[in-house]
């Protein structure tokens, strides 16, 4: 990468020293990045090695590994508004916006990728370190608590074969229900009580839907209904006569009728 | 519970995606994908073995390598428990030329520190964490722990060139928390060269004087303070010509030294620190290199190794040095052997012991007597090593016998990493993979017989023809048995859904397309076959030539001829090689010169087939032959970054290079990145069919190139679509508020192009709104920018980019349609993915360098045409569009690397499958990483997840129920037959 010679000017020593050897640079403060135990994640130590923390702004990026006290530190960092992001192998991170004013006041928001950078979310507490590590640099650390999206899943879940998935299936539960009538129900008839079957046939046949029905099944209860001829019912002639029969099918039936006529 | 408005946010954000994302399943990890883990060629100075655990027995190989990355080896097994990518992730004020890197271990302590280019850290030693770091002005020249300190710990010594103030700084760093102790500065412009310590002082080492007449400089300093209590310049006898010609050692031993020789390597010198008297010592005959070997602490005796290679041998001679009087004293030689040889030092609290790796050995010696103490003859090694240094571990068995045990991790000449215990390797890794600098993929060669048989039918007339084909598929039927022999082992492994190993060790095609070699060129001049069917494992590796040490092959071009089984290799520095894919064995090979002659290389198409030409300095071809001639133009960079296009002009056998046109940027612009189609760029479809069934026609001018211009001072980017026949600017796009200072990368195919850069910008149409973060603008160019019109071009089946159709209006200009996007992360080494037909939709793979893994984005989501501020209509919704959501958050779904940490990748290939679902995708840069891409799911062909068992076993369920059935059902019908009517 290529660095125009004014950045390579600029002061990248903390300390006394430098600011009264070049008195003409912008301050410069230093902050730390802590991750808390949450939820998603109870035990920071688990962390890979590899997670890393970003400060980006135009011209400006600063980089920081984690530390062993599950912290990020940024030292030189000189005053604008920059984007911070962790970038980590296991855990997504919500993005910040870190400001830092020319009077190096740290603050902290939540930012939403891709909306107006003006538009802040919540304020994250920002708190001086309590032990500065850095007894030589005269600005505090600050420190700011990342926030945890949630643990990253790579991998997708193979669709497993199991017998209750076929189950599950609407359909099948469908087809499953109609088969237990289908086989249910002669069985249900045949264990009444020859009164009781007597009656529910009268109660079949004076319904001609449930009769059809019935002669579609192709079951004993076609007794009752079951030379019924459509062709003869839609033309007119009721009743038909019982006596003739319809085994050749119901189209045969009504042409037998018009040769009779 | 604070976070929930914004974990909300982002999880409709990941909903928003198209569930058109491929994640891998768990269990195609490392059958369809592969990883090689590198850490970069092990150097001498900061490869060391080191105890983690002051407590614990198991010690760790720890190495920082050429690479830039500091890692942490297991050397029970040589696996990577732990990998910082120094390199990748310096902060750009404090980015350094030319990488030199430090690294050093307390003993006893659980850290390691490591310095690279103007950055100082710690590092805990078993987890990989950072412990401190910090980062100063200037360049790093010397890192080195202080055993001895005034309190318990052990600190750091940091030793700074400040080049631009001409000051050399060293500091003492807490290795607590990496605050300064103290501080000393000079102010003369002298040379650092190292520091060194022993109990009571530290001694920084300078380098006085002028080239060819050197001498040294020692100052002395308070370990307490700082302050400086003595200064001495040693005369070097005007023989001093070289930084190079000084061995620095025995830091922190009892007696820190420094030693130089002649240009010639006849006489050694020695100096012990804090002494102003050096002494001489003759070096073997035909010596041409030198180097010392010395303990690094401060209780082992103060005895030191001199190891000087000649041409064809080695040999070792010991010194003692007398504490009191600081005189040294040969010992003991070691005989001269043949072959390079390599010397490892190791030490046993005050005892030193020095390990000699030899052609066929490994011999272990005390420092004190020449007495062999353990001799192990290398085992189960095929060839003859040649180790180029060596870092050891001896461990004193205990009992009575004393027996020692020893284990040395080695650099070969082939550029690998072996580690020998007791005289048996215990393992080899492939460091020399990694610095790739160029890969193609190639395809596994067809039996030359095969070929010529083929090709001898069809010249041969058809009667002759077809008897040829029936005898050669007689003769065939020799391989008839071997290969039903095969047939039960490939029909279980097909069932269990392994892989098949050819059992032969012959590599051969397979019908999918998946089984390729890749062939890698790395920057230390070696070339890799890698057999991507096959785990990406080495089927071959060349040295193509031997570079001169810190020179780095610079590849300008790699191109595969497939018929002829044959892989050129173009270099910067006039330098070619041309290989055997198939094998590795070198064709024909020109070493480099001195000075840089090529600026690139284009895969042209000429009267004799596609070639590699070669661009000369400031784009100059030069007169080619007229075979050799380009037919299309081809584009150059002049001399102030501008394009040039240049076509070929025949003149009787030879052709004259003429410059068609000359696109010269604005002041202030240079040129960050330039996308092309790729070579392989199968289109499907001319038009895209609307949610109305009207049909928007594609843009698809194939001399098109995308180059990306940045402004260092006003930070705008510019993209320019440029017509390469006329040099015509087609579209162009400005950018504001775009960093100069990261990357910039642009990829091209089909109809479409995407660049990425880091913006921060207040947004045109609402001023009060400011947009900060990586983004990526895709275009789409259309021939017209109403459905149904194929613009002024109309049904033409020709065009000409010199010869505008349209007068009033000119060129005919694509439309574009763009739309920005944030990316969750940077992306860079962008690459579209190819398949054989282009049906399959594409897919932008790029490396997240933050986050160490390879992203494929679907081109859906890239889609400009995504409604903005309206949910889409029904129509829209078939096309395959959705509502814009400017961010793109990085899905781990799509991540194609998934839970792999892949760092350093420079550069993606992507290679088309014989199925038409599937694109080859094979990284390089540090890591080597390798999967199939599947954009558009697997349509073609039957993933792991088909459950071949469950296949059968539903078939057999089948077979056995109809079984079962049959004689029921004959019983059945034979009784109703039987049974009286009712």
């Amino acid at each position: 990468m290529r660095i125009p010679t004014t950045l390579l000017l600029l002061p990248l020593l903390s300390g006394l020293t430098t600011a009264l050897l070049q008195p003409q640079q912008p301050p410069q403060t230093s902050i730390t990045i802590h991750i808390p135990p949450s939820a998603p994640l109870p035990n920071p130590a688990v962390l890979p090695p590899s997670t890393r923390a970003t400060l980006n702004s135009l011209t400006k990026h600063h980089s920081s590994p984690l530390s062993t006290t599950n912290t990020f530190s940024f030292h030189n960092i000189t005053p604008g508004t920059y984007l911070l992001d962790i970038h980590c192998h296991t855990h997504a991170f919500l993005p910040l916006r870190v400001d830092v004013s020319s009077s190096l006041k740290i603050e902290a928001w939540e930012t939403f990728r891709g909306n107006d950078w003006g538009n802040k979310g919540e304020k994250v507490s920002v708190s001086p370190s309590p032990q500065s590590n850095h007894p030589s640099s005269s600005n505090d650390e600050i420190i700011i608590l990342a926030r945890m999206a949630g643990q990253k899943s790579y991998f997708m879940e193979r669709s497993t074969f199991s017998v209750l998935t076929i189950f599950k299936n609407p359909v099948i539960l469908l087809s499953l229900v109609s088969m237990g009538l289908f086989f249910g129900m002669p069985k249900l008839i045949e264990n009444m009580d020859p009164e009781m079957r007597a009656e529910w046939e009268e109660q079949q046949k004076s319904n001609p839907m449930n009769a059809l029905m019935g002669a579609a099944s192709g079951q004993q209860s076609a007794g009752g209904m079951g030379n019924f001829d459509m062709a003869a019912f839609l033309a007119g002639s009721s009743g038909g006569n019982k006596e003739e029969k319809g085994g050749s099918g119901n189209n045969g039936g009504g042409s037998n009728n018009k040769k009779k006529r | 519970m604070l976070a929930i408005p914004s974990a909300t946010t982002l999880l409709v954000g990941l909903l928003a995606l198209p569930s058109a994302v491929r994640a891998v399943f768990r269990d195609e990890v490392g059958h369809i994908d592969y990883h090689h883990q590198l850490l970069g060629l092990p150097q001498r100075e900061t490869t060391f073995f080191h105890r983690p655990r002051k407590d614990d027995q198991g010690s760790l190989l720890y190495t920082l390598s050429d690479e830039g990355v500091l890692g942490a080896v297991n050397p029970g097994n040589g696996g990577v428990v732990w990998r910082q990518f120094l390199a990748g992730n310096s902060n750009n004020e404090t980015a350094v030329r030319g990488g030199e890197g430090f690294a050093r271990a307390g003993e006893g302590e659980g850290w390691v520190a490591s310095a690279y280019g103007g950055e100082v850290h710690a590092w805990d030693a078993v987890t990989g964490r950072n412990k401190f770091w910090a980062r100063f002005p200037g360049r790093v020249k010397d890192l080195e722990v202080m055993e001895m300190t005034e309190s318990q710990r052990k600190d750091v010594l940091v030793l700074f060139e400040e080049e631009e103030k001409g000051e050399t700084v060293l500091r003492r760093l807490n290795a607590a928390d990496g605050s300064v102790v103290w501080e000393f500065r000079e102010a003369i412009k002298d040379v650092p060269l190292q520091v060194s310590t022993n109990v009571e002082k530290v001694f920084v080492v300078f380098l006085k004087g002028t080239k060819g007449a050197y001498s040294l400089k020692v100052t002395t300093l308070d370990t307490l303070t700082g302050k400086r209590l003595d200064e001495l310049v040693i005369g070097t006898k005007a023989n001093l010509n070289d930084e190079e010609d000084i061995m620095l050692v025995g830091a922190n031993s009892a007696a820190p030294i420094v030693a130089w020789t002649d240009a010639e390597h006849t006489t050694l010198r020695v100096n012990v620190l804090g002494l102003k008297t050096s002494q001489e010592f003759p070096l073997v005959d035909g010596a041409v290199s030198v180097e010392i070997h010395a303990p690094h602490l401060i209780q082992s005796q103060p005895h030191f190794l001199v190891h000087s290679r000649t041409a064809t041998s080695n040999k070792g001679e010991v010194y003692h040095i007398d504490l009191k009087t600081g005189h040294v004293s040969k010992a003991y030689d070691l005989p001269l052997l043949p072959g390079k040889g390599a010397f490892a030092t190791s030490s046993i609290s005050a005892n030193v012991y020095f390990t000699r790796i030899t052609e066929d050995e490994l011999i272990l010696v005390s420092s004190q007597s020449h007495g062999v103490l353990g001799r192990w003859p290398l085992k189960n090694v095929d060839a003859k090593v040649s180790p180029v240094h060596a870092v050891s571990e001896v461990i004193r068995k205990a009992g009575a016998d004393g027996n020692y045990a020893v284990r040395s991790a080695a650099l070969t000449t082939d550029d690998e990493w072996a580690l020998v215990r007791n005289g048996e390797v215990g393992w080899t890794r492939p460091e020399g993979l990694s610095g790739g600098v160029a890969a193609t993929f190639a395809e596994i060669p067809e039996s030359e017989e095969l070929a010529r048989s083929l090709e001898q039918e069809a010249h041969s007339n058809p009667i002759e023809a077809y008897i040829h084909r029936v005898k050669r598929h007689i003769n065939d039927l020799q391989y008839l048995p071997a290969y039903l022999n095969n047939i039960p082992a490939r029909l279980i492994s097909s069932i269990a859904g392994t892989d098949v190993t050819s059992s032969t060790g012959k590599h051969s095609r397979d019908s999918f397309g998946f089984h390729k070699l890749v062939i890698l060129a790395t920057k230390r001049g070696m070339v890799y076959g890698l057999d991507i069917g096959n785990s990406g494992a080495v089927v071959w590796h060349k040295r193509a030539f031997q570079l001169p040490k810190a020179q780095k092959w610079d590849v300008k071009g790699i191109q595969v001829n497939e018929s002829s089984g044959q892989v050129t290799i173009l270099g910067a520095n006039n330098d070619f090689v041309v290989l055997k894919t198939e094998t590795g064995d070198v064709v024909s090979v020109k070493a480099p010169s001195p000075e840089a002659t090529t600026q690139s290389t284009a895969l042209v198409d000429t009267p004799v087939g596609m070639r590699l030409l070669r661009i000369g300095q400031k784009g100059k071809i030069g007169d080619l032959p007229i075979d050799q001639a380009p037919k299309q133009t081809v584009v150059t960079r002049g001399t102030d970054g501008e394009l040039k296009g240049v076509t070929f002009i025949a003149d009787g056998a030879t052709a004259h290079e003429s410059t068609s046109w000359i696109f010269s940027l604005p002041k202030d612009q240079r040129i960050v990145s330039v996308a092309t189609r790729p070579s392989h760029d199968a289109i499907a479809s001319i038009g895209r069919v609307l949610g109305d069934r009207t049909v928007k026609y594609k843009y698809l001018n194939p001399n098109t190139i995308v180059a990306a211009a940045i402004d260092d001072k006003a930070w705008t980017l510019t993209v320019y679509l440029l017509d390469t026949v006329s040099g015509q600017i087609l579209s162009s796009a400005k950018y504001n508020g775009v960093d100069p200072t990261k990357s910039v990368e642009c990829a091209m195919a089909e109809n479409w192009f995407a660049c990425s850069f880091f913006g921060q910008y207040t947004l045109r149409e609402n001023s009060a709104q400011s947009l900060k973060g990586y983004q990526i603008v895709v275009s789409d160019l259309y021939e017209s920018e109403e459905a149904n019109d194929r613009g002024p071009l109309g049904d033409a089946s020709s065009f000409s980019s010199l010869d505008p159709v349209d007068v009033p209006t000119g060129v005919a200009l694509p439309s574009v349609v763009s739309q920005t996007y944030i990316m969750g992360g940077p992306i860079s080494a962008l690459q579209v993915s190819q398949t054989r037909q282009g049906i399959t939709s594409r897919q932008l793979l790029a490396y997240l360098p933050e986050s160490h893994g390879i992203m494929g984005i679907p081109r859906m989501l890239l889609e400009p045409r995504r409604p903005v501020g309206r949910d889409a209509t029904p129509a829209e919704i078939e096309e395959g569009l959705f509502r814009y959501h400017p961010a793109i958050e990085i899905d781990p779904k799509s991540v194609i690397t998934h839970e792999r940490d892949v760092i350093g990748i420079k550069k993606i290939i992507t290679s088309p499958a014989i199925v038409e679902s599937t694109s080859l995708v094979f990284a390089y840069g540090v890591d080597i990483f390798g999967t199939r891409v599947t954009p558009s799911f697997l349509f073609d062909i039957l993933g792991k997840g088909f459950n071949k068992v469950s296949l059968v076993g539903t078939v057999l369920a089948l077979f056995v129920g109809v079984a079962m059935l049959a004689p029921m059902v004959r019983k059945k019908q034979i009784n109703l037959r039987w049974s009286a009517p009712m």
